[in-house]
């Protein structure tokens, strides 16, 4: 095959092929959901899945999707989709916390729990804080008494701090230089001068 | 100052730093799996990006603009280790490779950053922080492959072996180490050679490739005196078949 | 990037006959409301099997878009250009990864959706399969099929699954550098050398059909087309998409003196509409259908890219792994 493009042409690339055989289940290995911090001061906010091994590489994976672009970014969180408990779905202006009837255990043994809450249909699940508890059920409850400010809460993410992958305050410096890649930046091509001188000089052609 | 030291340090490492930007970008719609297409992209565009403020300073130093002195010189002029411009071969020699070469760029980098030359000692620190992630990625990628299985392992063996003597290239040593040294600009070759070994064999150790003997392998030599494999000028030929068309006309 | 072109509907399904009518009610009342629908939610067969199929392609089609424009990395002119297309090209991956993401939250794990598209049974969009023959032709993509597709992508994120939406939103969020960067490209080519100029001429040549092409044939009413728009998940004609386009570009073009190779297309003062040369749609099927110049290569380069990445991915599997469906 000879193509136009020479990496193609680099390529080993068969001259005839196998029977195409099925991927097998887990070829793009198992998912895990990341979640983005713009800002120090801001919440840390589901960004979307990335396909990976392990937590490690999910952050690997997941810094790179997830914030190369966009001008700031001071974390990224990371845990297996697995390993988030997803409460059900409420409607219209009922808020999770109003069906939700767990009692808190007040348990000696406690681990953190991060909670995350959809305030609106269609957006994102943003973090609502840590909770400490004994169980998932004990941390929803522990949500409902400390995190529930009474807007609509519409469903909720309760995952223990422990299965999360987190960046270390210590390397936000890799984020430093993200604001100076104005070359993924739209309002790096300007280019309106030239059209503007362009069409004075077809006009002079055309008239002078 | 006489420049001409400092001249070949930037030099060698601009032209480092953009020949294996280009290798590393031609994966980049091709990678094993997309995740990682894309991280490995945003690397190779760090590292053109790096070699451009490098042809900034040189530019700063009286050399011509960045885009004449990538785009217009041919293979003798540049000071690349041969190391970078192999071609990509299969993962495993592209993450070898990405591997030797990264820890290398990271020890160079913070050791320039209290380089006597400020210049130098800013863009080194202003460079940290996304080097640290290049380093991370190699690191958890050769430690994750490095115990995986036989055919990883022997994969990775013998891309290991195949690039060594091109590794130990990078610290080819220049005209003018001891006026670095001594004028406190550059820790020198051999210095940074020991920092690496150390470095690359902690992770190495962490594997089922374990540390590597590189006394053992010889350096293949030439890169920073403009002698190159047979493969640098090709390179050039492609990146620069759009530019030369007419160098002065606005791309 | 992605067109119109070649959504073809779930013809042989049934529609809502077997469906229970206390919940289609529900579900279509949410959309009547302007709310999201969310995986979690209850929904009709015909609507997951019709947004799989519409966001599997949209898919397929960005992975295979990074080919074309792919083609030039290696030998864009400068650190600027360089740069800029490296990232361009990035994106488009990223999308891919987006989408398919957005389609496994319906059910479709990504490892058949790859299968699909590599045995030719899934469909990317059209405009793929022709080659970029010099610098030029990827500054035609990068401007104008990237702004093709921003206007189908825009009417397709005011649609009513949630999670296609979002990931639309921050394509069309990226794709705005997109449209600039391929927009100063073509200025500096179209104002520059006589050699540049021309360059760029015989690209637009080679490229407005393909692009007339792109947001796919005059839609027939199909028998569900009805309440796919009321579903929210037809969200423009491929007319209107194509008529938006020529209304926003065209005027681009033109102010930059490049001809169009078409002499019938203008805007017609009092409908408003703007007319043009039916482009071939005999050539747009036979492509579709594998037929065009570079189909096969495009298929056999996500091929070799698949089968080399195979012993990276199996050796990273871990044996207790299990596959959960993303979330949102």
């Amino acid at each position: 095959m000879q193509s136009l493009d020479p990496r193609v042409n680099r390529l080993p690339i068969p001259e005839s092929w196998g029977e195409l055989r099925a991927k097998t289940p887990l070829d793009q290995l198992e998912t895990y959901e990341v979640f983005h911090q713009a800002k120090p001061d801001k919440a840390f906010e589901h960004a979307g899945i990335v396909h990976a091994p392990n937590d490690d590489m999910a952050f690997l994976f997941g810094k790179e999707q997830y914030s190369r672009r966009g001008n700031t970014c001071s974390g990224i969180w990371t845990v297996a989709t697995h390993k988030v408990m997803v409460t059900p779905y409420t409607e219209g202006d009922t808020s999770l916390y109003d069906l939700f009837e767990g009692e808190q255990q007040h348990a000696a043994q406690t681990e953190a729990y991060e909670i995350f809450h959809l305030k609106k249909r269609g957006k994102q699940h943003v973090h609502a804080g840590t909770v400490q508890a004994s169980s998932y059920d004990d941390a929803l409850a522990v949500a409902q008494a400390t995190l529930n400010d009474g807007k609509m809460v519409y469903n909720a993410w309760v995952i223990k701090s422990s299965d999360f992958f987190k960046s270390n305050a210590e390397d936000v410096d890799m984020w430093n230089t993200l604001y100076e890649k104005k070359y993924r930046e739209a309002i790096d091509y300007r280019a309106q001068d030239k059209i503007n001188q362009f069409k004075e000089e077809q006009n002079l052609q055309n008239h002078g | 100052m006489d420049n001409l030291a400092l001249k070949e340090l930037l030099y060698k490492m601009a032209d480092d730093q953009l020949i294996l930007g280009h290798r590393n970008s031609e994966w980049t719609g091709m990678g094993p799996i997309l995740e990682e297409d894309i991280a490995f992209s945003s690397m190779a565009q760090d590292k053109v990006g790096q070699s451009q403020q490098l042809y900034i300073l040189l530019n700063q130093l009286g050399e011509a603009e960045p885009d004449t002195v990538a785009f217009m010189r041919n293979a003798e002029q540049f000071h690349n280790c041969q190391l970078v411009e192999l071609p990509n071969g299969e993962y495993d020699f592209s993450l070898i490779r990405h591997f030797l070469f990264d820890h290398a760029e990271w020890l160079r980098f913070e050791a320039l950053s209290n380089s006597s030359y400020e210049p130098l000692a800013q863009l080194a620190r202003k460079y940290k922080g996304e080097i640290k992630y290049h380093l991370i990625h190699a690191n958890t990628w050769i430690k994750q492959l490095g115990n995986a299985n036989e055919e990883t392992l022997a994969r990775l063996k013998q891309s290991l072996h195949e690039l060594a003597p091109y590794a130990l290239g990078i610290f080819e040593p220049s005209p003018y180490e001891t006026q670095l040294i001594s004028e406190g600009i550059f820790i020198g070759e051999e210095a940074l050679k020991a920092r690496w070994i150390e470095s690359v064999n902690a992770i190495l150790a962490q594997t089922a490739l374990g540390a590597f003997n590189w006394s053992a392998s010889n350096a293949i030599l030439g890169g920073r005196q403009g002698k190159h494999s047979k493969h640098l000028q090709p390179l050039l030929d492609e990146m620069s078949e759009v530019f030369k068309m007419d160098p002065t006309a606005d791309w | 990037m992605y067109g119109g072109g070649n959504t073809f509907e779930a013809q042989q399904m049934g529609g809502v006959e077997n469906e229970d009518p206390i919940k289609l009610a529900e579900f279509e009342a949410r959309i009547a409301r302007g709310e999201k629908i969310e995986p979690n939610d209850w929904m009709p067969a015909l609507y997951r099997k019709q947004l799989i199929r519409m966001i599997e392609q949209h898919a397929h089609s960005e992975i295979i878009g990074a080919l074309p424009e792919g083609t030039w990395i290696t030998r864009a002119p400068g650190f600027k250009r360089k740069l800029a297309l490296m990232a361009k090209v990035q994106d488009e991956v990223g999308h891919a990864q987006l989408l398919y993401s957005a389609a496994e939250t319906l059910g479709k794990p990504r490892e058949k959706m790859i299968d699909d598209l590599l045995s030719g049974k899934s469909k990317y969009s059209n405009i793929f399969n022709y080659p970029t023959f010099t610098w030029a032709d990827s500054c035609f993509i990068s401007w104008l099929v990237d702004a093709g597709a921003i206007v189908n992508q825009l009417a397709n994120s005011k649609g009513s699954y949630g999670p296609y939406c979002r990931a639309l939103e921050r394509i069309c969020a990226e794709e705005s550098f997109h449209l600039k960067y391929g927009h100063h490209c073509v200025i500096h080519m179209a104002t520059g050398t006589p050699r540049q100029r021309k360059m760029m001429q015989e690209a637009l040549n080679r490229w407005w059909g393909p692009m007339m092409h792109f947001f796919g044939p005059p839609d027939k009413a199909s028998v569900h087309t009805e309440i796919l728009v009321k579903w929210k998940v037809k969200m423009a004609t491929n007319d209107e998409c194509r008529q938006q386009f020529l209304d926003m570009y065209v005027p681009k073009i033109w102010e930059l003196g490049l001809n169009i190779p078409d002499p019938n297309l203008k805007k017609n003062p009092e409908t408003g509409e703007w007319e043009y040369t039916e482009p071939d749609w005999e050539e747009f099927k036979r492509v579709i259908n594998g037929d065009g110049p570079c189909n096969a290569e495009r298929l056999a380069v996500r091929r070799v890219a698949e089968e080399r990445g195979a012993w990276v991915r199996k050796a990273l599997l871990k044996p207790e792994a299990a596959y959960t469906t993303p979330l949102a």
